[in-house]
């Protein structure tokens, strides 16, 4: 009865014992060893491969393990005032990784204490920077500049702090006007595109007027050259009727003369309305005159 | 049985992604472990009786035959022969067609599976964890129609314009045991590098070419810079596509856009209406042209065929005339004068001798019907003067 209960009381203990000696380091984890409150040795550190089970000291020594991979820090965000006054809503994260383990558990102990310490020093970092630049620079002309020296001055302040952290990344994820200011812009833009709309009706009407005026010159010309042809075909018209007149008047220019005039003075006088005043002297009077004997 | 959970997911392994991230993830972790808490429930008397029924069964079965001693050391084998195989069966797990699985071995990468039915040593031992691998995997940054989001979606472009701009990142995991082993939250990795990729390369590009021809290229630069950024971080991630789902002004400026769109519509209307118009001038012009140019050819002939006639007229005349040329000259002349004054008003004045101006009265001047016009002669007022001559 005794016996069973030592047994037992034993096996127990063998339990614990074992369960306090080995553990398991995840390959995606590093364990810093502790003894008695003293960080001594680093399983799996980066830069070396070595997961898998373990051996400590049981009781005397105990195991903190920490993140080994690559992971995030969200900034809070943060309102910047750029180099040329313009204050800008910025958002970053920060990639990092735990380098130095010992380091890392003697300074900041957890991840929890390791966020609490770098989200400020992440933020005085962009404030410094990102105000030495000018808006334009922080949204478009050098962000990924801009971003590299935010890295390095992060990276700077880290070693400094003997964080035993390995900053691998550090992207501004936003950098846009506070909610007042972007009314400033939307204003602009409304009015650069009033702008553009009143260029593209002014457009539409010079070119209206232009099609209208060539319309016109193109009208004129036209007229212009059927004229011309015109001309010349009645100026030739005239010209044969001329030489046709000419050769046949030719024969005897007097009588041509006399002839012609008859038929003009009988187109013109003998129908219209006009009046004559004639002399008796007139020749067409002559018997009338003179009687039959007239010569 | 919450500590059933923990010790014994099952015949079939764990499901993927539930149990076996929770060494790497202590937060969701916690998430995770908090629900059970209120299942031990105020069952602390049901227990004792539990305790003492239980001490009353032992003692009848100590009390029992001869049998009992072993019988005792039979049931503590079969018991822990039992667990022991339920724990070894808790080692199988089933890898999709789509799948990858990563076994670790305490901890350290081991071996990976392929699809199919697999086993591994049960938990403490060696763990699987099985990942995704061919499925496409879609993350959605600002918003999609009927959930925008504001904040992820506006953002200012190269000429200091702002754009709400949503995008779906379309990426699968290429590198399983990178994905699993190197980043803490390649989920989150893939969004938060996105987002701020996103802006980067749209503080890069204007207004007018994100939302009009400049997309394709926006797309293009944005995916192989969120790739190269994936690959520094180790990700194991592939990224296939970057997809601009809504490219548009903001809402406070679209209805300036909407009057762009109206005035490139007045500017083509007025340049269809001067169209119009010059059509219709250009063409009567040319009819008009055409007019003028026949009616000056007609008239060209006219002249001809008119001066030909007068021609042949005249010659013929002459031909008559040269045989008679005084009597014809005379005949012609009376003739036309007889024409002439048998149509027209005719005054006859003998002026000679007259002292003072004649004044005709102004009926002689009067345009009166033919008729009269022979009854013109009495204003022979001036005959009676004839006879003096």
């Amino acid at each position: 009865m005794n016996r069973r209960w030592l047994i037992g009381l034993i096996a127990a203990a063998l339990v614990v014992l074992l369960a306090n000696t080995f553990f398991i380091v995840d390959q995606r984890r590093q364990a810093v060893v502790v003894n008695l409150g003293e960080p001594v040795r680093v399983i799996n550190p980066p830069g070396a491969y070595d997961p898998g089970l373990k051996v400590k000291i049981p009781f005397v020594e105990s195991v903190v393990t920490l993140d080994k991979r690559n992971q995030a820090i969200e900034a809070r965000q943060e309102e910047v005032i750029s180099a040329d006054q313009q204050r800008l809503v910025v958002d970053a994260f920060v990639r990092y990784r735990i380098a130095d383990p010992l380091e890392f558990y003697r300074t900041l102990r957890n991840e929890t204490i390791a966020r609490d310490r770098l989200e400020p020093l992440i933020n005085s970092s962009l404030r410094q920077v990102l105000g030495a630049a000018t808006a334009g620079d922080i949204i478009s002309r050098q962000r990924s500049e801009l971003m590299a020296k935010t890295l390095d001055d992060v990276r700077v302040r880290a070693a400094a702090a003997r964080l035993g952290i390995d900053v691998v990344d550090l992207r501004i994820k936003r950098a846009d006007l506070p909610a007042a200011n972007a009314e400033a812009v939307y204003q602009r833009m409304r009015s650069n595109l009033q702008q553009k709309a009143a260029q593209i009706r002014a457009q539409g009407e010079a070119s209206k007027r232009e099609i209208v005026a060539n319309a016109d010159k193109e009208v004129t010309i036209t007229l212009a050259k059927a004229n011309e042809q015109a001309f010349a075909l009645r100026g030739a018209g005239d010209a044969q009727a001329a030489s046709l007149y000419a050769a046949s008047y030719g024969k005897d220019p007097s009588f041509a003369a006399f002839y012609r005039s008859m038929r003009a003075y009988e187109d013109s006088l003998a129908h219209s309305d006009a009046t004559l005043v004639l002399s008796p002297d007139s020749d067409f009077f002559k018997y009338f005159k003179y009687g039959p004997k007239a010569k | 049985m919450p500590w059933n959970d923990n010790a014994n997911p099952g015949p079939w392994g764990s499901p993927p992604g539930s149990n076996d991230d929770r060494p790497d993830d202590p937060p969701r972790a916690e998430q995770r472990r908090r629900p059970p808490p209120p299942s031990p429930p105020p069952s602390g008397p049901d227990f004792g009786e539990y305790l003492r029924r239980l001490r009353v069964e032992w003692d009848r079965l100590r009390r029992g035959r001869r049998l009992r001693r072993l019988n005792g050391s039979v049931l503590a084998l079969g018991v822990v022969g039992a667990v022991a195989a339920i724990w070894a069966l808790t080692g199988f797990y089933i890898v999709q067609p789509y799948q990858e699985a990563i076994v670790t071995r305490f901890g350290a990468y081991d071996r990976t599976e392929l699809s199919g039915l697999h086993y591994r040593l049960p938990t403490p031992i060696e763990q699987a964890e099985v990942v995704d691998v061919t499925n496409e995997q879609k993350t959605i940054v600002g918003g999609a129609p009927g959930a925008e989001a504001p904040d992820e979606s506006l953002m200012l472009t190269g000429d200091e314009n702002i754009v709400d701009l949503s995008f779906a990142v379309q990426w699968h995991i290429s590198d399983p045991a990178a994905y699993l082993f190197q980043v803490r939250d390649p989920d989150d990795a893939v969004k938060a590098v996105a987002e701020s990729a996103m802006r980067e390369v749209v503080g890069r590009n204007d207004l007018t070419s994100i939302l009009t021809n400049g997309r394709g290229q926006v797309q293009s630069q944005m995916q192989s810079l969120m790739q190269r950024i994936l690959d520094r971080y180790h990700t194991g991630v592939t990224v296939d596509a970057v997809q601009i789902q809504n490219a548009n002004p903001p809402a406070e400026v679209v209805p300036a856009y909407q009057d762009i769109a109206r005035a490139g519509q007045d500017a083509q209307s007025a340049i269809n209406d001067a169209n119009t118009y010059a059509n219709k001038n250009v063409n009567e012009a040319v009819g008009t042209a055409a007019k003028i140019t026949q009616a000056a050819a007609g008239y060209q002939e006219q002249v001809v065929h008119e001066a030909n006639g007068e021609a042949s007229r005249f010659n013929q005349i002459y031909a008559q005339y040269r045989r008679a040329p005084a009597v014809t000259r005379e005949r012609l002349y009376i003739q036309t004068m007889q024409d002439v004054l048998t149509h027209a008003h005719t005054v006859v004045i003998d002026a000679k001798g007259a002292t003072a101006p004649i004044i005709l009265p102004p009926q002689a001047f009067q345009p009166t019907a033919p008729p009269p016009a022979t009854a013109a002669p009495p204003p022979p007022a001036p005959q009676p003067q004839g006879p003096s001559l």
